[in-house]
């Protein structure tokens, strides 16, 4: 490798340093071989200093630039923009922050330190290589698993789009659950299922499970189970809408299975079909004993206690501790079932259900009253529980993926919402990755469509060629990367009859190094921050 | 032995924290020398080792808040590093508590400034530092 | 040619539309009323306490960088949307920037103006620590120059020339293709609620205040004598679930809860109560972290109806409707209103000029069930909060959701 020239670009920010004594670095600076110049400057980051940054760069055939100035997350990528009007691949900089991390952050004469940032800059500077970026190709097929609302939804949007999809759906037909949700949220179904029918985008395949999946965004490569036999289809991203399950929490042991304590579906087909008879004088609701995921019971109990007002006018009680209006709406319709007479009673400790004389027997403390209250009633619609659907967990180890704390889809880590997952091309929308009610699963639903409209829609992106790479020869495939890498983008790949080694995919690679810093064989180089790079800015430390 | 301390920050969290501390002015010792990597995982032992090896006092890993980490779990990785490295540095005679890692979030310099200064009162007692 | 698409408002869900729209190949106007983007959230404060407590405040900074150098998105701040005409793939907008003392192109933020200023406060500032754009800005009200003096100072000492004393508004004509409009809200005024004594006494605040002080100060100190709070109270549903605001704000349940762990964190022997209505703990991330809250926070059912000042400056919060079911009395050092989210006095404004509808709540309507980024008009979408309360990440699914409908009204197809 010959010999780097290195020009340093440094900027005092109009002055706004007074505490160092530029000349003096200049100097010192001036002495190292392979910096080629020194450049002392008030206003690097505006047009005039860009120009004369240029200029320097084509006039001394500067390779390798350092920059000593502001925070790099403020300006770094202007002086990016200056490399590449110099044809030079603008990985080929390093910055040294002597304002924000120096100058402002001591008293006194900083001189000493700016000079050793702006030496730990050369150092890594001097071994710097471009990164070049490259097109890939991608499958522009999107997955949809499930077959509710969100994944129905989905289909219809990236169909408009212009994307192809396929819905894979685990019951016989479309929107089975959703149907019975039709009332609650006030939607149709049946033209959602029809429009997909129609739609030459959309593929269904019913009755199927995901089975297994290898490959990475772009490139999924997900094995189907239908009808006892497996099929191997591509995906270029995939979009999971498997939604909760709800049970019913047992109330009494003894009283499960009466008819007088009820679930919200078969109070739901009460009021839309076959009421019993004599209609129920008095019914009551209980929910959120355990203070968990009771924004969905809520909704639901609002919207069936007003039902039951409307179609039986039966006396309502709503037992709970708190009711969960954090949703579109809801806190209108508690005050709507509020002044339709049903009436809430708030505990603290979850209520006792019992029968008695073939009528229900609810005993509780009222916290705001302050009383027990005793209360008997014809029908009892019995707490739900909203938890992860079954076979989440299965998914969870299929894709590699987390869940979060109470099990649902996508790790509870703020970077990832509202539908990432820490894979890319991989999306968790509705309710399987939490109790989210209509007007977010829309949200949902949409954000979604985005993300795999913005990977797939050219039919190829562009991305960083190895920036991050696994040499073949050095790589003794102990598969430690692959195994902690958070993204999944290291497979095992053939290289020849006799070996497998690792190799990143440059897509679904996030740049964070975690891979380099554990292989064993030092196999993992990643430009920017390479072994040699890092310990080149350390090694400052004794010249200094 | 020289009395520097050797802070590696990751680049969504202490990096940008240790810039907001400049900006409010929250002065701290000169002593920090702030080498940025994309995510606290990415730093390796060799790396804390090295940096003893050319007579740093102390070394740092700052990453993000636990459960916070832009790539979910190069955090736990980098405490396990840094707990390793710390057993090393005991059998060659070296003080284990010279070696440390800290979480914080992006936006709280003075979490920042807290863990330099705590680590320059470490040092005042193992020696070197400032 | 890629179409143009105006997004008004630069808080958390403008941005999060922008970003969307940018990198899905739009060129995004990006208008912002204020000098700096990221509206309400950029002032709040990390809650994290020895883990994250998923407040999400931290990734709006990084958003508002990722919008700040992203190549398609041009950012007019200090700007409002004068008028608009048109329709969907053809919107004509007229945008008119304020005059700007200090050119955001040209300050590097070196500080020097604001050293060298005499006025008392000082006239030049930066918006925050962590404004973006990361320039000064001169407040015309503070400078000496408005009380008839002939101060030159700063404009004479800027290394960059970036001041100037008598800017001309600037007028912008632009031809977009669709509309997002994300105006965010209004931060409910607590001095509305005058029996619970904010503004005047000096150790009752507002849950913002308290953000804003974790922000600035790293820790929470009485306003009146600057120790550490030892007995703590929470107020929830100020302006919210009342007769004039008909709606649960969806935020402050959760921020209270994080800041009062965080308080009990960083004073363990605090004592932290939270006066409520029902608690809203449901959404991703929170379950979990309220069951180890219940451990070291006091919860307590009803809200104060009256908050007085005793002579040695303690707090009485007198309070109806508890679990015994009379009134009673106790005291603290200090009271945190959770203020909630309020629809914006302007947006009526807005509203006519861009004729789209107000809801009865105030905040931007819908005009679909189930569809709530869409409006009225053809092309104008809604994003965040001003279409209802919404938290962080709400509002970012929000934001992209409606840059999804409008790259499907605009039959941006894939290729
Ligand atoms: C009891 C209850 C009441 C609710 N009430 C309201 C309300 O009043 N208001 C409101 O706004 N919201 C309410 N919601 C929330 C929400 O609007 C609905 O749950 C909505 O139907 C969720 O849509 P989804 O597509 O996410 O899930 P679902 O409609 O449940 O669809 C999931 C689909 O995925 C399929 N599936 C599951 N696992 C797999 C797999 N491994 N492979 C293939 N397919 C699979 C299922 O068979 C199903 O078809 C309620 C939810 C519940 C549970
Ligand atoms: C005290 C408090 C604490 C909170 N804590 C949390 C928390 O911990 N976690 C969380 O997730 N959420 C929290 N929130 C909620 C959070 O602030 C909001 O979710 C978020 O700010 C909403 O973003 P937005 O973009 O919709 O609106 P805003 O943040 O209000 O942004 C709107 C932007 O539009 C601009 N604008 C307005 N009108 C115009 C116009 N006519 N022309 C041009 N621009 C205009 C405004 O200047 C502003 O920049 C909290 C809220 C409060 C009040
Ligand atoms: S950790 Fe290193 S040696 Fe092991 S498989 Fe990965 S690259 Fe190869
Ligand atoms: S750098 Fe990170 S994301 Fe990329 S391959 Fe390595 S561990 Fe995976």
């Amino acid at each position: 490798m010959t010999e780097a020239k290195i020009g340093v670009f440094i900027c005092d920010c109009g002055g706004a340093m007074k505490n160092i004594d530029f000349p003096t670095i200049k100097g010192e600076l001036d002495a190292i071989a392979d910096v080629a110049s020194v450049n002392l400057s008030s206003d690097l980051c505006l047009e005039e200093g860009r120009a004369k940054m240029l200029s320097c760069i084509k006039d001394e055939n500067i390779d390798r630039v350092v920059v000593a100035a502001c925070a790099p997350q403020l300006k770094e990528h202007v002086f990016q923009q200056v490399l590449r009007s110099a044809a030079l691949n603008s990985y080929l900089m390093s910055m040294a922050d002597i304002r924000e991390q120096c100058s402002w952050a001591h008293e006194g004469d900083v001189t000493t330190k700016a000079c050793g940032l702006i030496k730990m800059a050369i150092g890594r500077a001097r071994l710097l290589q471009p990164v070049e970026q490259k097109d890939l190709l991608v499958k522009q097929e999107v997955l949809l698993v499930g077959g509710g609302f969100s994944a129905m939804s989905s289909a219809i949007q990236l169909s408009r789009l212009g994307l192809h999809t396929t819905l894979l759906v685990g019951d016989s037909a479309l929107g089975v659950r959703s149907r019975e949700l039709e009332e609650l949220l006030g939607l149709e179904v049946a033209p959602m299922t029809e429009a997909i029918d129609r739609d030459k985008n959309i593929e269904i395949v019913t009755s199927a499970e995901l089975v297994g999946m290898e490959g990475t965004a772009g490139n999924f490569a997900v094995r189907i189970r239908k009808g006892g036999e497996e099929f191997v289809q591509s995906f270029g991203a995939i979009i999971f809408a498997t939604g909760p399950r709800t049970e019913i929490l047992p109330q009494d042991p003894g009283s499960k299975s009466s008819t007088r304590i009820v679930s919200q579906e078969r109070l739901a087909r009460w009021l839309r079909a076959s009421s019993p008879q004599p209609r129920p004088r008095s019914v009551a609701f209980v929910f959120d004993s355990s203070d968990e995921c009771s924004r969905l019971p809520t909704l639901v109990t609002l919207n069936n206690a007003l039902a039951v007002k409307r179609s039986w006018g039966s006396e309502v009680y709503v037992f709970c501790k708190n009711v969960k209006v954090d949703s579109e709406g809801a806190e209108e319709l508690y005050h709507q079932a509020r002044e339709r007479g049903v009436v809430f009673l708030k505990f603290e400790d979850s209520p006792g259900i019992s029968i008695e004389d073939g009528l229900v027997r609810i005993e509780a403390k009222d916290v705001l009253l302050g009383q027990d209250a005793t209360l008997t009633c014809d029908v009892v619609v019995a707490e739900e529980k909203v938890s992860p659907a079954a076979g989440t967990d299965d998914l969870r180890s299929l894709l590699n993926v987390r869940t979060d704390s109470r099990g649902f889809l996508q790790d509870d880590n703020v970077h990832l919402y509202p539908v990432a997952s820490e894979r890319k091309g991989i999306f968790f929308v509705g309710d399987c990755r939490g109790d989210l009610d209509a007007a977010r699963i829309v949200a949902d639903v949409s954000s979604a469509v985005m993300g795999a409209h913005e990977l797939l829609a050219r039919g190829r992106i562009t991305v960083e060629a190895e920036r991050v790479k696994v040499d073949p020869q050095k790589c003794r495939a102990c598969l430690t990367c692959i195994r902690v890498c958070p993204h999944s983008a290291i497979q095992l790949v053939r290289i020849d009859s006799e070996r497998e080694v690792a190799e990143i995919s440059d897509l679904a690679c996030d740049a964070c190094g975690i891979c380099a810093g554990i292989c064993p064989a030092k196999a993992i180089a990643f430009q920017g921050y390479s072994d040699e790079q890092i310990l080149a800015q350390i090694e400052v430390l004794k010249a200094s | 032995m020289s009395r520097e301390i050797i802070a590696f920050c990751c680049e969504h969290s202490a990096t940008p924290a240790a810039n907001l501390a400049g900006r409010l002015g929250l002065h701290y010792s000169e002593n920090l020398r702030l080498i940025p990597v994309p995510c606290a995982g990415r730093v390796d032992v060799v790396h804390i080792l090295k940096a003893f090896e050319k007579g740093a006092a102390a070394v740092l890993v700052l990453g993000c808040e636990d459960g916070a980490c832009h790539h979910i779990e190069g955090n736990t990785r980098a405490r396990e590093r840094v707990r390793y490295s710390r057993t090393l540095l005991e059998e060659i005679g070296i003080d284990g508590r010279r070696v440390g890692m800290f979480n914080l979030a992006p936006d709280t310099p003075h979490k920042f400034l807290d863990i330099v200064n705590e680590t320059n009162e470490t040092l005042k007692e193992l020696g070197g530092g400032k | 040619m890629d179409p143009h698409v105006l997004v008004i408002g630069g808080g958390i869900a403008g941005i999060a539309s922008a970003l969307e729209l940018a990198n899905a190949g739009l060129t995004v106007h990006l208008v912002e009323k204020e000098a700096a983007i990221g509206g309400r959230a950029a002032s709040l404060c990390c809650k994290a306490t020895d883990v994250c407590s998923e407040c999400s405040v931290c990734v709006v900074a990084q958003k508002i960088r990722e919008a700040a150098i992203h190549p398609r998105i041009s950012l007019l701040t200090n700007s409002v949307v004068r008028r608009v005409s048109g329709e969907r793939g053809d919107f004509h907008v007229e945008i008119a920037e304020k005059p700007r003392f200090i050119d955001p192109e040209r300050c590097i933020a070196c500080g020097v103006c604001a050293e060298l200023c005499p006025a008392e406060p000082k006239a030049v500032c930066l918006p925050s620590a962590e404004a973006v754009p990361f320039s000064y800005v001169l407040d015309e009200r503070l400078c000496l120059r408005s009380r008839g003096q002939d101060c030159d100072l700063c404009r004479e000492s800027c290394p960059t020339k970036a001041i100037e004393f008598e800017p001309a508004g600037r007028r912008r004509e632009l031809t977009v293709a669709a509309i997002v409009v994300a105006t965010g809200f209004e931060v409910f005024d607590a001095r509305g609620k005058g029996s619970l004594g904010y503004g005047r006494y000096p150790n009752v605040l507002t849950g913002l205040d308290l953000e804003e002080t974790f922000n600035r100060e790293g820790c929470l100190r009485l306003p009146s004598n600057g120790k550490e709070p030892r007995n703590v109270a929470f107020v929830q549903c100020v302006g919210s679930r009342d007769e004039s605001h008909g709606y649960c704000s969806q935020v402050c349940c959760k921020y209270a809860v994080r800041l009062a762990r965080l308080i009990n964190y960083q004073i363990p022997d605090a004592q932290v109560t939270i006066f409520y209505i029902d608690l809203q703990t449901a959404g991703k991330g929170f379950v979990q972290f309220y069951e180890e809250c219940r451990e070291k926070v006091r919860f307590v059912r009803g809200v104060p109806v009256e908050i007085t000042q005793t002579p040695s400056g303690e707090l009485e919060v007198k309070l109806e409707n508890i679990s015994q079911g009379k009134a009673s009395r106790e005291l603290f050092d200090l009271v945190v209103l959770s203020v909630g989210i309020a629809p914006r006095k302007d947006s009526w404004d807005l509203a006519s000029i861009l004729g789209i509808n107000l809801g009865d709540c105030g905040f931007f309507d819908t005009s679909e069930p189930l569809n709530s980024t869409k409006t009225n008009v053809d092309g104008v979408f809604l994003a965040g909060t001003c279409q209802g309360p919404k938290d962080i990440p709400d509002s970012m699914g929000h934001g992209m959701a409606a840059a999804s409908k409008v790259i499907q009204a605009l039959g941006v197809q894939a290729r």
